[in-house]
């Protein structure tokens, strides 16, 4: 088990190589001029090639990703072009406000939409599965910045009870549980949207796990014991029906950090996402890596975890 | 992460409606919306847009500019008191106010300016392209500083004044001192000025808050704090703005223009439109073919139709502008230079003469309209792609990112394009535009007579000769055709009844320290 964990994580090295070496050279090949949009239009040309040398832009490209490499395996992931400050500090500052938002989206609708998935998966066909089966697709499907935009109008203009945007109030308390409070206010919206249109995922995911299980000889086996049905289902049928749940999930939460970057935006949430988004229009090449590279550990962490409830879900998996 | 419970969730949805009434008990704060998070408080070694406005109302500026420029205002002093330019245009001397102080306690003196300039000029920062004209700078006491310039310009201190609402703001010497620059070390992100708002705090991509200045030289701002809240939605901001939560709306997040009428007729909103002193029109690329034909470029003036172009794309609100120049400059505008009319006949005519008669299709030639990612721009843009599409060019349109669309310009990667002429607030604007390898002169024009006449106005003192110079150039320009002027470009700004002193609003004019100053904000029942 030490064993496979340590291979697992010394799996991260290449990875993180590969990811770095690709995206380097994509955002090299895009279209734009870093060192224009840092000093503005009508800067001086000889300003213009101060920036180029100071960022090490004037070097050829295997040089410039060459230094990069370095720097990053002594472990600095260096300085933002645009704020002059530590990329990996930028990035911390931001990943509490995304998981926050994301998580607590990710993980209502996990809950959520497993069980009404399996609560509507015992009469397949049903008026009622059919009902809700439709109606998660249809939050699936709807666009979810158009939603965020119907909420703010609803909750926020309309009855004037929710705040709009942000993650706090102006005037609101700086600490403690006021704080929380404040912060609790303004996730309510942002989450919902978040959550209504992952919902709807869930549902059809654990439904459809659920119906094939229930349907298995060991399940008439034990509704022949006669355990009631509660208990059919709970205990026995959905702990074998979350197997694709938990891999939907082990995916999703690998992508926790690239953040919901719609959702950021219309409600102005200061989350990963925007960093990033705000990063790539302004050519900010050290964050976009950075936050890249702490992507791609985040996503390969996830995938190990996964694995890892695996073993735990299903006897039959055997790590080694 | 511990997951919120859900009972805190659904208490916050109570506890909600209160807090907001809370909120709106503080009159004294005014949150402005911005669209996105600033690259750093440090405004003098980089272009940040989103800079410009937390930045201008935390430091000061050795002279000033806003929209006073729609009166004729060149500059006013901010920390200069006075200022005077010897005869021969060589040497200005600037008088600095007694009692200005950093945030810190500390006196402004000549030496911060002195500091300041010559740090900009070492590191050649944006606002080098004014002062690269400085040869040296000399603190004579404390309140005076002389700068002697390489060669006679007359526009210098309104071209001081513009460049530095963007970015040649006063730094305080005694704290930047051991920096190598103005890009390294605990100021670039927490300034001291000596403005009328004092840095207190910067929640990363939430907020930029600042405090009231009480010991402002020019007294206290009425406001008692000041927060830049990023609002990257325009229409979240839009409707905080309609459910009373917001007091202002600036420009950027200007309502479309036919939503105009409705909240022209809310007495509970204020609509304001100020001009600026920027056109909105198009750069003809001269080294294109078939651009080069004076002919055709004469075609294209008459194949504009302003009026419908106005009632299309901007709702009939903006202002045509048939000169080389815009409202703005008063009597340097030559009224009697005029671009060529609409006159589509006219225009098929040219073209034939041209040798370009209408091909395959009915088409005469191909060509590209570009354009930033401006929505005033796409709106004109697309416009101007029907009425060239009429007399048979073919137009095509092409837009670009910001970034992109700077490069393309700059290396002349384009057709026609539209562009943001700047008239004052020096007419010296002229030569940034259109001499001979001019910093904007995108369209590679080149005319001796325009290079020579230009260089002599910039140093004359004489204002009747210079203005019969400038308006001798628009004659040339409007002959010549390089750029066609379109529109006086215009602000939109929405303000709440009882709020007052904008910047874009005429009391504030001269009074509001930049562009995008908020010390002459009142708010009401001040």
């Amino acid at each position: 088990m030490k064993r496979y964990l340590l291979m697992r994580v010394l799996q991260l090295v290449p990875v993180t190589l590969v990811v770095i070496v690709l995206n380097f050279l994509l955002v090299h090949m895009a279209p734009g001029d870093v060192s224009i949009v840092l000093a503005g239009d009508s800067a001086d040309p000889a300003y213009l090639a101060t920036i180029r040398e100071r960022y090490g832009l004037d070097r050829p490209f295997i040089e410039q990703l060459w230094r990069y490499l370095v720097q990053v395996g002594s472990g600095d992931l260096g300085v933002s072009f645009r704020s002059r400050e530590p990329v990996f500090a930028e990035i911390m500052s931001r990943v509490p406000a995304t998981l926050l938002l994301v998580g607590t989206s990710l993980g209502i609708s996990v809950v959520l939409g497993t069980i009404i998935g399996a609560w509507i998966a015992r009469h397949p066909g049903s008026a009622l599965d059919s009902g809700v089966s439709a109606l998660a697709v249809a939050l699936f499907s709807i666009p979810v910045f158009w939603l965020g935009l119907m909420l703010v109008l609803l909750f926020a203009v309309q009855f004037q009870v929710l705040p709009a945007m942000g993650m706090t109030s102006v005037d609101g308390p700086r600490e403690g549980l006021g704080r929380m409070l404040d912060v609790a206010q303004h996730m309510v919206l942002p989450v919902l949207s978040l959550t209504t249109v992952s919902l709807g995922q869930y549902i059809r995911l654990s439904r459809s796990a659920v119906a094939e299980v229930l349907g298995e000889s060991y399940i008439t086996t034990v509704r022949a014991i006669g355990f009631p049905e509660r208990t059919v289902l709970m205990h026995y049928a959905l702990r074998n029906a979350l197997l694709p749940v938990v891999t939907v999930l082990g995916l999703q939460l690998g992508l926790v950090l690239t953040g919901a970057v719609l959702t950021e935006t219309v409600f102005s949430w200061p989350g990963l996402g925007r960093l990033i988004y705000d990063a790539i229009l302004a050519r900010d090449t050290p964050v976009i890596m950075g936050a890249f590279i702490v992507m791609s550990v985040t996503v390969a962490l996830a995938s190990l975890a996964t694995d890892l409830v695996y073993a735990a879900l299903d006897p039959r998996v055997k790590l080694a | 992460m511990r997951a919120l419970p859900l009972q805190i969730l659904f208490g916050a949805v109570v506890l909600a409606g209160a807090a907001v009434t809370a909120a709106a008990q503080q009159p004294a704060t005014l949150v402005v919306p911005q669209l996105g998070e600033p690259k750093t408080l440090s405004p003098n070694f980089a272009s940040d847009s989103l800079g410009f406005a937390p930045t201008s109302n935390v430091y000061s500026h050795l002279v000033a500019i806003d929209w006073g420029v729609n009166k004729g205002t060149g500059a006013y002093g901010d920390l200069a008191e006075s200022w005077t330019t010897t005869e021969d245009g060589k040497t200005v001397t600037f008088k600095l106010v007694k009692n200005a102080k950093w945030h810190d306690g500390k006196p402004v003196t000549a030496h911060d300016v002195k500091f300041t300039f010559d740090t900009i000029i070492r590191k050649k920062y944006p606002a080098y392209v004014v002062l690269k004209n400085i040869k040296d700078i000399t603190v004579t006491d404390d309140q005076t500083v002389v700068l002697n310039l390489i060669d006679p310009e007359i526009g210098f201190v309104p071209m001081l004044a513009q460049v530095s609402t963007w970015t040649a703001k006063i730094y305080p010497k005694h704290l930047w001192e051991g920096q190598d620059g103005f890009d390294t070390g605990p100021l670039v992100n927490a300034p001291v000025g000596s403005g009328p708002f004092k840095f207190s705090r910067w929640e990363k991509g939430g907020l930029v808050e600042f405090d009231a200045n009480k010991d402002y030289f020019r007294g206290a701002p009425k406001l008692d704090r000041l927060v830049f809240r990023q609002m990257t939605d325009v229409n979240v901001a839009r409707a905080e703005f309609d459910s009373g939560r917001l007091q202002f709306l600036n420009y950027e997040y200007a309502p479309p223009l036919a939503e105009i009428p409705a909240l022209q007729r809310d007495p509970k909103v204020k609509v304001v439109f100020t001009p600026s002193h920027f056109s909105r029109d198009i750069q003809i690329n001269l080294k294109k073919a078939p651009l080069d034909n004076i002919k055709v470029r004469q075609a294209i003036a008459h194949a504009i139709d302003r009026d419908t172009m106005n009632k299309l794309a901007f709702n009939g609100l903006w202002k045509p502008a048939i000169n080389a120049s815009v409202e703005s400059q008063g009597d340097l505008i030559n009224r009697d230079a005029k671009f060529p009319a609409f006159d589509k006949a006219r225009a098929e005519k040219l073209l034939d003469e041209a040798g370009l008669p209408r091909g395959a299709g009915g088409w005469r030639f191909d060509v590209s309209v570009t354009n930033p990612n401006f929505p005033d721009c796409k709106a004109m843009m697309e416009v101007l792609v029907q009425q060239l599409r009429q007399v048979g060019i073919n137009a095509k349109l092409e837009q670009f990112d910001q970034a992109t669309w700077f490069r393309r310009q700059a290396e002349k990667q384009f057709d026609i394009s539209c562009y943001f002429t700047r008239y004052g607030p020096d007419p010296d604007a002229f030569r940034e535009h259109f001499m001979t390898g001019g910093g904007r002169n995108n369209m590679s024009y080149s005319n001796p007579e325009f290079d020579a006449l230009a260089q002599k106005a910039a140093t004359l003192n004489n204002k009747e000769e210079r203005r019969k110079m400038y308006h001798r150039i628009q004659e040339l320009i409007v002959a010549d055709l390089p750029y066609i002027n379109l529109f006086n470009e215009q602000k939109t700004t929405l303000i709440r009844t009882g709020w007052s002193g904008f910047n874009t609003e005429p009391e504030a004019f001269d009074k509001a320290v930049t562009w995008f100053g908020y010390y002459s904000v009142v708010p009401p029942g001040k």
